[in-house]
């Protein structure tokens, strides 16, 4: 592959692929890895192929992807705190008000949030804006818990949506909780769920955004919420 | 990461939560110091199992609401098997 009329290195190779012009968000990591385990890993990923067309079972890639995805994020270092704060659940499950929150940037369909004033906001440009999106105040999207799954959108330009897109479920597991209330898992349901794009300035979550949030909660006599980042 | 804050803040607020995260998390979810993980071997952006794989996605909420029940102390990382 060429750029011009410049070869390509490997190291640019790799590094495309976070948010680059071969962006993937599910190899996003391949950009971290030095250039040798890099090759390591693409040489090992197609050994994993044909070993896995030949045996009916593609649980080995599955596990070489997921070990390069954990690889990346292994050296977090902000936001480090010796404590937090704990709350034991003081009621049954059978008296118990559910809800639930998720970063995975679900939102209804006509209920578009217009992130960075851009209405209907391709996936492709959440991508390729995603440090303007790190600049941003999160937005919280109300999703009804009896919503039809094929009225549910997702982007996010943080991570790879397409499991997302085909089933809310994977990330956003709103027909998952609905089934647990009916059998009697728990008491209730709050009559929404919620979800917004994790990728967002921390810092005016936590000043600017969680107090309203929380308040919402509270007044919606939430006893527990099921959280899932993505 | 704003899951974590998010979990935090509710906690101050006697709200109990429960998070779901991917294994890949864990590093970030262990520095927050947070009430209650259950940490699940999928790949990024499917937390809680693959596409219309509901057997599993109930079983890894059933596996978080337990965690949410039986937690005793902040700071609980549990991995899902």
């Amino acid at each position: 592959m060429e750029k011009g009329n410049t070869p390509e290195s490997f190291e640019e190779f790799i590094k495309s692929f976070f948010y680059g012009r071969r962006s993937d968000l599910s190899f996003k990591f391949l950009s971290d890895l030095a250039p040798e385990d890099a090759s390591i890993f693409i040489q090992d990923l197609f050994k994993d192929i044909i070993d896995c067309l030949d045996e009916g079972d593609f649980s080995r890639i599955k596990q070489r992807v997921l070990a390069g995805q954990v690889k990346r994020y292994k050296n977090q270092k902000n936001f480090q705190y010796d404590d937090g704060p704990f709350h034991f659940l003081t009621k049954p499950l059978s008296s118990v008000k559910f809800s639930l929150l998720t970063s995975s940037g679900h939102f209804l369909k006509g209920c578009d949030p217009s992130p960075l004033g851009v209405e209907n906001m391709t996936q492709e440009e959440a991508e390729r804006r995603i440090f303007d999106f790190l600049k941003q105040e999160p937005e919280l999207s109300e999703i009804p818990f009896d919503s039809k799954p094929e009225d549910i959108m997702v982007r996010h330009g943080g991570y790879d949506i397409r499991a997302a897109s085909k089933d809310p479920n994977v990330s956003f597991p709103y027909q998952r909780m609905t089934g647990l209330k009916d059998q009697g898992l728990f008491q209730s349901l709050t009559s929404n769920a919620y979800s917004f794009v994790g990728a967002c300035s921390q810092k005016r979550l936590i000043k600017k955004t969680l107090p309203g949030w929380v308040d919402r909660f509270v007044s919606l006599g939430v006893d527990a919420v099921l959280l899932v980042p993505a | 990461m704003s899951v974590g804050h998010v979990a935090r803040a509710l906690e101050e607020a006697k709200i109990a939560t429960v998070i779901v995260a991917v294994k890949s998390f864990e590093a970030r979810m262990r520095m927050m110091s947070l009430p209650r993980v259950l940490l699940t071997p999928q790949l990024m952006g499917r937390p809680i199992g693959g596409p219309f794989d509901e057997k599993l996605q109930v079983k890894i909420i059933k596996a978080a609401i337990q965690l949410l029940e039986t937690a005793d102390r902040n700071g609980i990382v549990q991995d899902y098997h």
